[in-house]
C-alpha cells in the first residue's frame, strides 16, 4: 500500500485571550503531536467528542491552518509550510468538504457558477467545456442539468451537499477531507449521501479523510479508524477491529455509548458511562489525558504519557494497560 | 391518563400561503409513561411539543382541535392560566441549555425564581432546594456549582442544572425537546441514564422528540413516528423497532448504517427528500417516496388499529 499522506508530529496551538484578560495569554493545543498516514485510495475515519482537534487536525491537514510544527508530505511532495500562492497546484489534488451545506456556498451565486469556480480558477477551459464539465458533475453527483441555473437556496440540505461534493471533486483530486458531511442532515438524506461518497470513491479514485462524531457513519465508510481525545490520537486501526475489539478504554467507552436502535429490553447492555466531561484543553490533565475519566486508570497512568505503540495486529493504541494485549 | 390530544391542527400563515405543520394529530400521553416522538426535520414534532406547552405565540399560527391535561383543555386557555400550569404541572427541558438559561444569573439563582414562581417559601429553603436538586441530577460540588454562571458549567452540567430546574416543581408531565442532540456521545449516556432514573423515581410522564432512533430506543417506552405532520405509526417500542409496519418506519430504520455485524455494501435510501409543507401530496404524504405506493395511496389513509396502530393501507392488523 502506498501511503499518499504522510502527517509526521504535527502540533496547533492557538492563543487565546489578550494580556490584559484575567489569565492573560493563554495557549491551546488543540492538536498535539499527531503522526498517521493515509494510504492511497482508502477511507480514514477520523472521530472523537468535540474539543478532541479532529476538526482542527482535517483544517491543518487541508492546510487552511498553518501547523505549529511537525510535517505534512502529501503525494510526495512536503507542504508544511508552504504559503497560500505555493499551495494552489496541491489543492488541486485535495478538496474540502464541510458540514454546513447552508453556510459554505455563496447564496448569490447560481449553481453553475459555484461549481465552475474551481474550474475556472485552476484550468483553462473555455466557457463551453466548463459548461460540459458542470453537466458532468452535477450528472455524478445525482443532481439535474436544469438544477444548474438555480440559487443554493431553492435546494434541501442534501441536494445542498451534493453541490458542495460536485465542487470538491471538479478537479479530479486525489483526497477529499470531509469534515462531517452528513451530520447536519436528516438520517433518510444522510444515507443518500453516504452512498453516493462510496460510488463517487470507486468511480474516481479518491482517498477519503471523514471527519464524522457519529460512530454508526463511521463504521460504514472507514477502512481505517482513528480515535482522537483532546488533542491527541488514542487508537488507530482498521476499522472491523476497532469495532470488534477496541483496545483503548476510551475507543471502547465512545462505542459502548452509542444508543442502538434495536429493542433489547431485558438483555443486559454492558454500557461503560464515563464519569465527568472532557476536560478542558487549556489545561489538560498530566501524564494520560484520559486518565481522569478512565475506568481502569492506574498510578502510572496519572504520571506517565503513553506513547502511540503500533501493534502486532496493525493497529497502533496509546495506553500503558490496552484492553486487548500486544499479540505475541 | 395524563394528557389526550385530539385531532390537533396547527397551520401557520405565511406570504407563500397556509402552512400546515401538524394535520390532525390525536395521541394520549398515560400517567408515568415515556413517549417518545420520532421524525425527520419538517415533521412536525416539534410543533407538537411547543402546542402541547401553549408555546406556539404567533400571531399567524391557527390552532385547532383540542388538547387536554387531565381534563383541563389547554387550546385557548387564557395566557395565565397556562403559565401557572406550566412549570408547576407541566416543565420542559430545550435541546441547548444555553439557550434556556439567562446568562447574567448563577444557576442556583434561577432555580430559586423557578421553585418561588410555583410555591410560597422563603429564599433560604428555596436556595437549599435548589441544592437539594442539583444534587440529584449528580452535579458535583452542588452547593458551589449553584454560585456558578452557565458559562462555567460544561454543555452537560448545564443540561443538567435545566433539568434540576424542571424538576423543581415535581411536574407530573415532563417535556423533552431533543434532551441530548446538543450533548457528546459519552456525556449523552449520562444524561440518559439520569432521566430514567429519575423518571422512575419521581414517576412523571416524559413526552420527548428526537430525530435519533438509538436514543428513542434507550428512553422511549412507547414511540410515535411522524411524518410531513401526521402520525404514521404509534406503538409500544418493541412493535416499532422490532416490527415496524409503515413503510416510512421500516424505511428509516434500515437506512441507520449498523454498528455491528456484517457492514452493508450500500446503505439503503428513501428516495427524494420530504414535501414542502406549502404543497402536501394529496393522499398519503409519504407515497411520492414510497417504494410500495399502489392505487389506494392517492387517498389519505387514517390511523388504524388500537394497540400498533398504523397509518397505511398496506399494513392490515
Amino acid at each position: 500500500m502506498t501511503v499518499l499522506y504522510d502527517i509526521k508530529g504535527v502540533s496547533k496551538r492557538f492563543s487565546i485571550g489578550t494580556r490584559f484578560s484575567a489569565q492573560g495569554r493563554r495557549t491551546v493545543h488543540a492538536v498535539d503531536d499527531v503522526s498517521l498516514s493515509i494510504m492511497l485510495g482508502e477511507t480514514l475515519g477520523l472521530v472523537g467528542e468535540s474539543g478532541c482537534g479532529k476538526s482542527t487536525l482535517a483544517r491543518c491537514l487541508a492546510r487552511l491552518y498553518d501547523i505549529s510544527d511537525g510535517s505534512l508530505v502529501f503525494d510526495g511532495s512536503d507542504i508544511s509550510h508552504l504559503n497560500a500562492r505555493q499551495m494552489r497546484p496541491h489543492r488541486r489534488k485535495m478538496q474540502m468538504v464541510f458540514q454546513d451545506p447552508y453556510a459554505s456556498l455563496n447564496p448569490r451565486r447560481r449553481v453553475a457558477d459555484l461549481i465552475a469556480e474551481p474550474l475556472r480558477i485552476h484550468l483553462n477551459l473555455t466557457e463551453s467545456q466548463v459548461q460540459a464539465r458542470v453537466a458532468q458533475l452535477l450528472e455524478q453527483v445525482g443532481l439535474l442539468p436544469d438544477h444548474a441555473q438555480r440559487y443554493p437556496h431553492e435546494f434541501s440540505g442534501g441536494q445542498r451537499q451534493r453541490i458542495g461534493i460536485a465542487r470538491a471533486i471538479a478537479l479530479e483530486p486525489r483526497m477529499v477531507i470531509l469534515d462531517e458531511p452528513v451530520s447536519a442532515l436528516d438520517v433518510s438524506v444522510q444515507a443518500q449521501i453516504v452512498n453516493l461518497l462510496a460510488d463517487l470513491q470507486d468511480r474516481l479514485k479518491l482517498t477519503y479523510l471523514f471527519v464524522a462524531h457519529d460512530l454508526s457513519v463511521v463504521r460504514q465508510v472507514s477502512t481505517r479508524i482513528a480515535v482522537m481525545y483532546l488533542g491527541s490520537l488514542v487508537e488507530i486501526g482498521a476499522a472491523d477491529q476497532i469495532f470488534a475489539a477496541p483496545a483503548h478504554p476510551y475507543t471502547q467507552a465512545l462505542i459502548s455509548a452509542v444508543p442502538k436502535p434495536v429493542y433489547a429490553d431485558g438483555v443486559a447492555r454492558n454500557r461503560i458511562i464515563l464519569a465527568g466531561d472532557v476536560p478542558s484543553p487549556l489545561n489538560p490533565p498530566s501524564g494520560c489525558r484520559f486518565h481522569t475519566r478512565c475506568p481502569v486508570a492506574q498510578q502510572k497512568c496519572r504520571t506517565d504519557r503513553p506513547a502511540l505503540v503500533q501493534h502486532r495486529d496493525g493497529r497502533s493504541v496509546a495506553c500503558h494497560y490496552p484492553l486487548v494485549a500486544p499479540p505475541g | 391518563m395524563i394528557l389526550q390530544v385530539r385531532d390537533l391542527k396547527v397551520s401557520f400563515r405565511t406570504e407563500q400561503g397556509v402552512v400546515r405543520a401538524i394535520d390532525g394529530v390525536s395521541f394520549d400521553v398515560r400517567t408515568g409513561e415515556v413517549l417518545g416522538i420520532a421524525g425527520e426535520s419538517g415533521s412536525g414534532k416539534t410543533v407538537t411539543l411547543l402546542a402541547v406547552m401553549g408555546l406556539i405565540t404567533d400571531p399567524n399560527a391557527i390552532i385547532e382541535g383540542s388538547i387536554q391535561y387531565r381534563g383541563r383543555e389547554l387550546v385557548g386557555m387564557p395566557a395565565r392560566d397556562m403559565r401557572d400550569l406550566r412549570g408547576r404541572e407541566i416543565a420542559m427541558i430545550f435541546q441547548d441549555p444555553m439557550t434556556a438559561l439567562t446568562p447574567v444569573y448563577t444557576i442556583g439563582w434561577q432555580i430559586v425564581e423557578q421553585i418561588r414562581a410555583h410555591q410560597s417559601i422563603s429564599k433560604k429553603a428555596a436556595w437549599a432546594r435548589a441544592v437539594e436538586l442539583l444534587a440529584e441530577v449528580n452535579i458535583p460540588k452542588p452547593d458551589e456549582a449553584a454560585h456558578r454562571y452557565p458559562h462555567q458549567l460544561s454543555g452537560g452540567m448545564r443540561q443538567r442544572a435545566v433539568i434540576a430546574m424542571a424538576l423543581s416543581c415535581n411536574p407530573a408531565l415532563l417535556v423533552a425537546d431533543e434532551p441530548t442532540t446538543a450533548l457528546d456521545v459519552t456525556v449523552q449516556a449520562q444524561i440518559l441514564d439520569l432521566l430514567r432514573k429519575l423518571q422512575k423515581i419521581h414517576g412523571s410522564a416524559i413526552v420527548f422528540i428526537t430525530h435519533d432512533l438509538g436514543v428513542m430506543a434507550e428512553l422511549a417506552d412507547r414511540i410515535m413516528v411522524m411524518y410531513a405532520g401526521r402520525i404514521v405509526e404509534r406503538s409500544d417500542k418493541a412493535d416499532i423497532l422490532a416490527n415496524p409496519r409503515h413503510p416510512y418506519t421500516r424505511a428509516l430504520l434500515d437506512s441507520i448504517p449498523p454498528l455491528d455485524g456484517p457492514r452493508p455494501h450500500r446503505l439503503r435510501t428513501i428516495s427524494g427528500a420530504p414535501p414542502s409543507l406549502l404543497s402536501l401530496p394529496a393522499g398519503c404524504s409519504f407515497a411520492p417516496r414510497c417504494p410500495q405506493r399502489f392505487d389506494a395511496c392517492v387517498a389519505k389513509p387514517a390511523l388504524t388499529g388500537s394497540g400498533h396502530a398504523t397509518a397505511c393501507f398496506l399494513a392490515v392488523p
